[in-house]
Parts: C-alpha cells; sequence; structure tokens
C-alpha cells in the first residue's frame, strides 16, 4: 500500500448507501503512532410532514398540530390498518411540502418519480412493506450552506425523497402501568415523512448541530413541520467514522457507524463525539476498518451519554424493492413547479444576512430575531411602520436597530417568562414604533420604555396616553427638575462635595437620585447637564 | 432441469416471508422453486435494449387526494380483527426497538 492511500473499502452508491467492493481487512503497524484523526460524518433526517391528512389515506395526521394528541389508535382506516382490498391514494399535498424542502435545499425536483415497496416484518408496519422510494427519489442533488466552525461550509444533499412513518410500540398502559408485551398504537403509522440524506461532509460534530438546527428553522419557516423535537417530528441518524492518518503515512478508515433515533440536538453532538473516540480507541485495539459487512447500527443512551450497540432487526437490509404497482408515478412539470415556488418564503438565513447587511444589525441579533418566522414578520412590519409614523424621518436600518433592540431585550424578556413569543404579548406593531419615537423624542427615558412595552401588552391604548397616566414621560418643567436636582443634592452631600472637587465618577450617584426622585420622569442627560451647572461652575 | 438452489437460499427466503419449513420439504422446494426461476428466467431472452422501463403498467400519473380530513374508522372495527387487545391497544409479543421501525 502506498503512503498516503486512503484504506478505504467503501464508496457510496448512487443511493446514498455504502456500496462496498470487496477488500480485506487490514491490520494497522502495531505501535504505528497516529498523527491525527479526521472525524467524517454523514446525516439523515426524517421529517414528519404536517399535512392534514396521512400519506396515503385521508384519516387525520397525528403530525399535526390538529390532531397531536388524538388517543390510541383513532387515526385509523382500512389502509392504515392494512385491511384486505385497501389501496394507497397519494397526497397531493404532502408531494408539494417535500419539493418545497427540496427546492430550498438548492435540489433538483425529478421530473418523474415512482414509489417502491421496501419489505419487512415488523409488528408496527401492518402492510408488511414500507412505501417508499428507492432508485428514483422526488429531489436530488442540493446543498445547504452552513456557518461552519472553520467558515462558511456547504453541505451537499445527495436526496430527498417522500415514505411514511411507521406505528408505534410501546410498554406502558394509559395511566402508566407496564404491559410485558409489545402494544401497537397505529396513529402514526402512514404519516408522511421526509428522509433528507447528505453528503458525508462534515468533519466537525457542531457543524452537524447547526446543520440540524438550521434545516429545522428551514422547515419550520416552509411551514412543513412544527419541529416539535419531543414529539418526533424530525429525528436524526448520523453515519460516523473517522479516518487516522499515522506516523508513518498511512490512512486508514474506521468501519461506520449509523446512530439510529436522535431527536435532541444534545444527543446528536453527544452521539458523533462519543464514536470518534471509541471508534479510535477500537482501532487501537483490534485495527478494524471500513470494508462490507463491518457497517453496523448503534443507539444513544441518554442517561449514560453513550452509544450501544444495538442487536439488527432479522434480515433488516434484505428488502427486497421493488416498485409499487398499487401506485402511479409522480410527474412535476414546468408549470407545478412554478406554483410551489411561489410558497416558498424568504429563508432564514438569508433573512438574517439581509438584515445584517442592509439593516446594520448586529450579526447576533440578526439570527435571533429570524428564529421564528412568525417574530421576523412581527418585527418587519414594526419596522414598517416606524419609518411610517416618522414620515421617513427614521430610515429603515435606524428603525430596524431601534426595534430590535427593545424586541430583543424588553420583548424577549417577557416573552421568555411567558412562554411565548414576542408577537404573542398582546402589543402591537404601531405601539412598538411609538415606543422608539417618544424614547427619539426624548420623551421617555430607556427604563421607562421598559416599562411602558410591560404596560402595553394587552392594551389597545395609544403608547403615549399610557405613559402619560403611568407618568412616564419626561417633565421639562423647570421648577420641577431643579427640584429633584436640589432634593439629589441634599440627599447626597458626599456625592456633591466630591463631585465639587473634581471626581467625575460620583455625577452617577447624584443623577441617579435625581432620577430616583422624579420616579423615572427626568431626562438623564439633561439633569447631567444642571450638575455640572450647579457644581462646577 | 436447472442447477437446484442451494438449501440455504431456501431456509432464507422461508424466514423472510415468516414461513415455517419443515425440514424435509427443504429439498421439494430446492427443486421446485427452481423450475419456477427457470421458467420466469425466460424473459431474459427478449431484447429490451433501448426500451424504456416502466414501473406501472397504466399510462398515468399523478392521481392524487386532497388533503381534506375525513372520518376514521371506529377502533372497534380494527380490534376485533387483532389476536389479542389491550386496552385501545394491539398487544403482540415483546419486540426490542421501542421506537418503532422506520
Amino acid at each position: 500500500m502506498a503512503a498516503g492511500a486512503e484504506v478505504h473499502c467503501g464508496s457510496t452508491g448512487p443511493l446514498g448507501f455504502p456500496d462496498l467492493p470487496p477488500c480485506d481487512r487490514i491490520m494497522p503497524l502495531m505501535g504505528a503512532a497516529i498523527a491525527s484523526t479526521t472525524l467524517k460524518v454523514g446525516l439523515e433526517i426524517h421529517v414528519e410532514l404536517a399535512t392534514r391528512t396521512k400519506m396515503w389515506t385521508r384519516v387525520p395526521n397525528v403530525a399535526h398540530p390538529d390532531f397531536y394528541d388524538l388517543p390510541p389508535n383513532s387515526a385509523i382506516d382500512p389502509v392504515v390498518a392494512a385491511l384486505p382490498g385497501a389501496l394507497p391514494v397519494m397526497n397531493r399535498e404532502a408531494v408539494e411540502l417535500s419539493i418545497m424542502v427540496g427546492l430550498a435545499l438548492g435540489c433538483t425536483i425529478a421530473p418523474r418519480s415512482k414509489w417502491d415497496r421496501k419489505n419487512y416484518y415488523y409488528p408496527d408496519l401492518p402492510k408488511g412493506y414500507q412505501i417508499s422510494q428507492y432508485d428514483e427519489p422526488l429531489c436530488y442533488d442540493g446543498s445547504l450552506r452552513i456557518p461552519g466552525v472553520a467558515g462558511p461550509k456547504d453541505i451537499g444533499i445527495i436526496r430527498a425523497h417522500l415514505e411514511e412513518d411507521t406505528g408505534k410500540l410501546g410498554h406502558e398502559l394509559p395511566g402508566g402501568g407496564r404491559f410485558d408485551g409489545s402494544l401497537v398504537d397505529l396513529n402514526r403509522a402512514g404519516v408522511p415523512l421526509l428522509e433528507i440524506v447528505t453528503q458525508p461532509d462534515f468533519d466537525d460534530a457542531e457543524d452537524v448541530v447547526t446543520f440540524a438546527r438550521e434545516l429545522r428553522k428551514i422547515c419550520r419557516a416552509l411551514g412543513v413541520t412544527e419541529g416539535i423535537m419531543q414529539r418526533g417530528h424530525m429525528r436524526f441518524e448520523p453515519n460516523v467514522n473517522v479516518i487516522i492518518e499515522t506516523g508513518d503515512g498511512h490512512r486508514y478508515a474506521t468501519p461506520v457507524v449509523e446512530v439510529k433515533n436522535l431527536n435532541s440536538f444534545r444527543a446528536v453532538r453527544g452521539a458523533i463525539d462519543h464514536e470518534r473516540q471509541r471508534q479510535v480507541d477500537a482501532w487501537r485495539k483490534d485495527g478494524m476498518v471500513m470494508g462490507p459487512g463491518m457497517k453496523s447500527t448503534r443507539g444513544w443512551d441518554d442517561v449514560r451519554g453513550i452509544t450501544v450497540l444495538q442487536r439488527e432487526k432479522e434480515d433488516a437490509h434484505d428488502y427486497r424493492y421493488f416498485p409499487d404497482p398499487d401506485l402511479v408515478p409522480v410527474e412535476v412539470d414546468a408549470d407545478w413547479l412554478d406554483r410551489i415556488r411561489v410558497r416558498i418564503p424568504e429563508l432564514p438565513l438569508a433573512r438574517a444576512h439581509r438584515y445584517e447587511h442592509d439593516w446594520g444589525l448586529p450579526r447576533k441579533d440578526a439570527l435571533a430575531l429570524t428564529d421564528e418566522q412568525a417574530l421576523c414578520g412581527f418585527f418587519e412590519r414594526a419596522v414598517d411602520a416606524l419609518v411610517e409614523r416618522s414620515n421617513r424621518a427614521i430610515n429603515e436600518g435606524a428603525a430596524a436597530r431601534a426595534l430590535s433592540k427593545l424586541i430583543l431585550n424588553a420583548g424577549a424578556k417577557r416573552a421568555n417568562e411567558r412562554g411565548i413569543g414576542v408577537e404573542s404579548l398582546g402589543i402591537s406593531e404601531g405601539q412598538l414604533a411609538d415606543i422608539v419615537l417618544l424614547r427619539d423624542a426624548d420623551r421617555i427615558g430607556s427604563s421607562a420604555a421598559d416599562e411602558l412595552f410591560g404596560l402595553l401588552c394587552g392594551t389597545d391604548e395609544p403608547a403615549e396616553s399610557v405613559a402619560g397616566r403611568a407618568g412616564l414621560l419626561q417633565v421639562r418643567d423647570e421648577g420641577a427638575v431643579e427640584a429633584w436636582v436640589e432634593a439629589a443634592i441634599a440627599a447626597q452631600p458626599q456625592a456633591a462635595q466630591d463631585f465639587a472637587s473634581g471626581k467625575d465618577a460620583a455625577i452617577g450617584r447624584l443623577v441617579g437620585a435625581a432620577m430616583k426622585e422624579s420616579g423615572g420622569r427626568a431626562d438623564a442627560t439633561d439633569l447631567r447637564d444642571r450638575f455640572i451647572a450647579r457644581l462646577r461652575t | 432441469m436447472p442447477e437446484p438452489l442451494p438449501a440455504d437460499v431456501i431456509r432464507h427466503v422461508a424466514r423472510l416471508a415468516r414461513l415455517r419449513l419443515d425440514p424435509a420439504d427443504v429439498e421439494r422446494y430446492r427443486a421446485d422453486l427452481s423450475a419456477v426461476l427457470d421458467f420466469v428466467s425466460r424473459l431474459e431472452e427478449i431484447d429490451v435494449g433501448g426500451v424504456e422501463p416502466y414501473a406501472h403498467p397504466l399510462d398515468l400519473s399523478n392521481r392524487f387526494g386532497e388533503d381534506i380530513p375525513e372520518a376514521s374508522m371506529p377502533i372497534e372495527d380494527l380490534l376485533r380483527n387483532a389476536p389479542r387487545v389491550e386496552d385501545r391497544f394491539i398487544s403482540v409479543p415483546k419486540v426490542l426497538a421501542e421506537e418503532g421501525s422506520a
């Protein structure tokens, strides 16, 4: 073997599944020191589509918010239960949602794709086969750019195909009693499931998590799913191995491990980190490298923070795919594709980029605002309102910067307390704009702005009248302001003396005291000027 | 007669189909299944070069249902067909993966 050649018996076949030519196991030269290790990860993602009905029949889909909590075995019909003679009918909306995701990921949409049966026996699969797409996926050849740890990184998308979810097997009875056996609930059987497969382009667990989060944001922005991880709306399966380079220039690829069914970002990161370490340790012991029959499946133990070998389902990989004769192909022409394209909104990363570059928002704020589609809409309508109400005296960028601060401070604080979005706090875009206008005209101070935000939640009243009634408007009355300054000097004689004798920092205590006297209605800059005039001249 | 299929292939196919096969029958199926395959393999004599493969005999595509919910079947109709029932569930022998197989 030539130095520098990679010991790698597998290649990725056209389907994204390892397609391995024969090769021998190659034992490393024992004692050869490891010079470097490079992680290599590809990701498979299952997304449950939130259509109203199931993939092949029109009973309610439990992945749609209207039907999340149906009692067990109530979203069923002869198609779901695979009763004799039942025939599947494709869900048009599921196909359209899948194409939207495909387009958002830069995929080519197949002009024609078909359905195949993946045959296996399992109690959660009444038909004895899953309808999927084998060699003609609906979407293929895309990529998604993510902000990687080492800079922007393009992650290749091999394919995104549509299939159906299985039922659920449980061991717990309603009310919590354990049951010694498996309990079949067919509510999830036949839920439209989009499987997305990436190229093995990741070399860092953090980038995998970034990708997974970004994909979730995209799916939510497209309205394809609410992406509630605990409900299994998105499940992640990383394929992990490590390229080990030894000091003598040889490279060894460890056998690929697929970690099944991860449904939190923490688990994705944990499983990959653990595999990286475990595979290098295993290679040191046994020298096994990637080759035919070497791929294994592991599960994630969330409590112990490790992956554990899973017993394979018997004959799991002998699926005997063949075209499903009950379904006709899907043909997507240019007209249909155009109509679907119109449904795609501006996507989160593009939006964040616009906020950052056109409006001058800090990157962190731009990303925080674009996390939720509903918040973006609220924010942008507030920007429009502010520009309009200022008679264009405030431009879009300035409006956006002021409003984003208000939303991410005063708004986010209250939204987090209540566990809802800022847009649902009951304050309108116009009221938000008015807070900025009052602040801009120096009619309220910054702490008053925060308080006013709180008071406006749940009322339709104009910001100014609420501020006036709550005594938040700054007072310009000469006599009143002078009285607060006098009172502050009386209350803080030491500070007054310090400031008068040249200690600049002491003014803070004086302004604070005067502000307290005023109940927050004074203007801090005005107070500052008055103390300087009184004590320094 | 063609070369009969190996016995372990017969046993593997039977297992995939969840068929219990009497060991004594394996020899018979080796001959029978081989004869069936041999008969079907006559199709290989046809020259299909340049013929587009098709997955469906009908010249149809895009037969969709609209995404409008309809009533579910009564749960009694489902459970009536189940060999064993527990509460609202179909009860089966214990299997390993709790999460499902997809």
